[in-house]
């Protein structure tokens, strides 16, 4: 005699229905779950990136002005260090607009120094440019850390967004699996019946439905992970190729993390799904005799 | 016999075997096996299908089940088996009564009650061997501790060369007799069928009718028999219970070829 034959069909075509639907959902939230991550990373990349910059900006001086300047800068507390920038480094910061042709000569341009200063001093900015004032300068002090704030706020909108949308999307993978453990159970009555009646406890009967829903989201899970997986590496080889372009993204890569997300999502998936069939049998079950 | 004086394997009359039990059998010495005690149903609002009903059957005892078409028989038999709660009254089993008893306590009670449906409810996807070994999968066995007996189970009823059948390239009679090797296989403290011989031919009906009297004869299984079928009955002493009108009477006191006696009414249980 071969292996035993599962007391429930093998397989019908609802639960090919619902393995696409289970490896849909599974997609969508582990790509959810990947953007919460990624959001997270790069407004950490970015902000760890411009806080404690400044840019001084000094109009109408030359560059031995704008030398002891950069001196009178560099001796203020909290200053790690202040770099005067080139009319070649100014270039290639206005490359996006004008081009590499360099800049017309008959553009005016201030004077600018690059300050990298401790994070954790407060006040900087304003501080800085008192003190230029003071010396008799004209200038604008520019803080990265203002718009950075403006950044980390928004991401960390879309973080909370991202991970709403998980929630959300493993709810209705939740729900979905209970809808078709219902319906499975209704289908399957007369199987139910006969083993009740064999003297099958609930557990036994619901151990029958876990584990078909519990395969059933593991395989279905593991599809939705690879392909968000195929998705996030497609994501990051065009951000990495535009973003190196454009200066604005951070660097994106696949790192411990999502591939934790991608092997925890058919593992959740499964779990869920198990603990979503025992709890719908189970009711089911107390509702017959 | 001297296997059958130390092996719990009950040898049959024509020398065959049945497997050893799968529980103890203590509870044979319990005074009832089944008592209904007031029983009434109705399903949703109707007037009842069955109405004050008493029953006591004793451990051991074979009884015969008979009245018109749609008189109540099966939901009677459903309440023996504790597919459905009575409206009214208390169905017990071994001297336990069912009302108030949990879930588990249900399966085990169902564990010790074999049911040939008269729709037989194999399960289309296993095989005739699988159907008949499903109690016993349900119970935690090995295969490999009851395959042999399922095997020989199966000759026995005549469906040793479809072992490996589906029900749907079955006969009628066929998965009859399927549905009676699944109901016998864990040789249960009570038997209970429903129509058992309604589709097989009067010489196979009459060796199922053995194996019956062979489980209640050896085994002391209750046996209670659902049927239109008088010959069947006139095969057996045994009591005949008939539901009219939804109330049970008992018809006659001993069938069988012997002849048939009236029921006192006043014994009790009727």
């Amino acid at each position: 005699m071969s292996k035993e034959t599962p007391l429930l069909p093998i397989e019908d075509a609802r639960e090919t229905a619902l393995f696409f639907v289970v490896a849909a959902l599974c997609f969508l939230a582990a790509l959810a779950a990947l953007s919460a991550k990624s959001t997270y990373g790069a407004a950490r990349s970015w902000t760890s990136e411009v806080e404690g910059e400044l840019t001084v900006s000094l109009p109408g001086v030359d560059r031995r002005a704008a030398e002891a300047a950069r001196k009178l800068i560099e001796g203020t507390s909290g200053v790690r260090e202040a770099v005067l920038l080139t009319k070649e480094d100014i270039a290639e910061l206005l490359a996006p607009n004008f081009g590499n042709r360099g800049l017309p000569d008959s553009l005016p341009l201030p004077q600018l120094i690059a300050v990298q200063a401790d994070p954790k001093a407060s006040n900087m900015g304003p501080d800085l440019s008192r003190r230029l004032t003071e010396a008799g300068y004209d200038n604008a002090v520019d803080e990265h850390a203002a718009w950075a704030g403006d950044v980390r706020r928004m991401l960390g909108i879309v973080r909370l967004v991202a991970l709403v949308a998980v929630a959300l999307l493993a709810s209705t993978a939740i729900a979905v699996v209970a809808f078709a453990t219902h319906a499975a159970l209704l289908a399957r009555r007369d199987i139910v019946d006969v083993l009740h009646l064999a003297g099958a406890r609930d557990r036994f009967i619901s151990a029958l439905f876990e584990r078909r829903f519990w395969v059933l989201a593991l395989r279905a899970g593991s599809v939705g992970a690879l392909l968000a997986l195929g998705a996030a590496a497609a994501t990051i080889l065009a951000a990495q190729s535009s973003g190196a372009r454009s200066g604005l993204l951070p660097e994106l890569s696949l790192d411990f993390v999502d591939l934790l997300i991608l092997v925890l999502t058919p593992l959740f998936a499964g779990l869920s799904a198990r603990i979503a069939t025992r709890i719908t049998v189970m009711r089911a079950l107390k509702e017959m005799m | 016999m001297v296997f059958a004086a130390i092996s719990p394997i009950t040898v049959l009359a024509d020398g065959r075997k049945l497997m050893p039990m799968t529980h103890s059998k203590h509870d044979l010495f319990d005074d009832v096996a089944v008592r209904l005690d007031s029983v009434s149903l109705s399903y949703d609002t109707s007037e009842d299908i069955l109405s004050e009903i008493d029953l006591v059957l004793k451990p051991g005892s074979f009884s015969f089940l008979t009245g018109a078409s749609g008189a109540g028989k099966t939901s009677l038999l459903k309440l023996l088996y504790l597919s459905l709660k009575p409206t009214h009254g208390d169905v017990s089993l071994f001297g336990r009564s069912t009302r108030n008893l949990t879930r588990d306590q249900l399966s085990a009670l169902r564990r010790r009650v074999g049911v040939v449906f008269q729709e037989f409810r194999l399960l289309d996807h296993l095989t005739a061997y699988e159907n008949v070994a499903l109690p016993l999968r349900v119970l935690g066995r090995k295969s490999s501790d009851y395959r042999a007996d399922v095997e020989e189970l199966l000759a026995w009823v005549g469906l040793g060369e479809r072992l490996h059948s589906k029900p749907p390239t079955l006969s009628g009679g066929e998965q009859q007799r399927v549905a009676i090797a699944r109901a016998v296989v864990t040789q249960p403290d009570i038997l209970i069928a429903d129509e058992p011989t309604g589709n097989v031919d009067p010489e196979m009906g009459s060796r199922l009718m053995r194996l019956f009297l062979e489980l209640n004869r050896r085994r002391h299984t209750t046996v209670v028999i659902a049927t239109h079928d008088m010959g069947l009955v006139r095969q057996v002493e045994a009591p005949v219970y008939r539901i009219a009108n939804g109330l049970l009477v008992k018809d006659v006191e001993f069938s069988g070829p012997a002849g048939r006696r009236r029921a006192d009414p006043r014994e009790e249980g009727v």
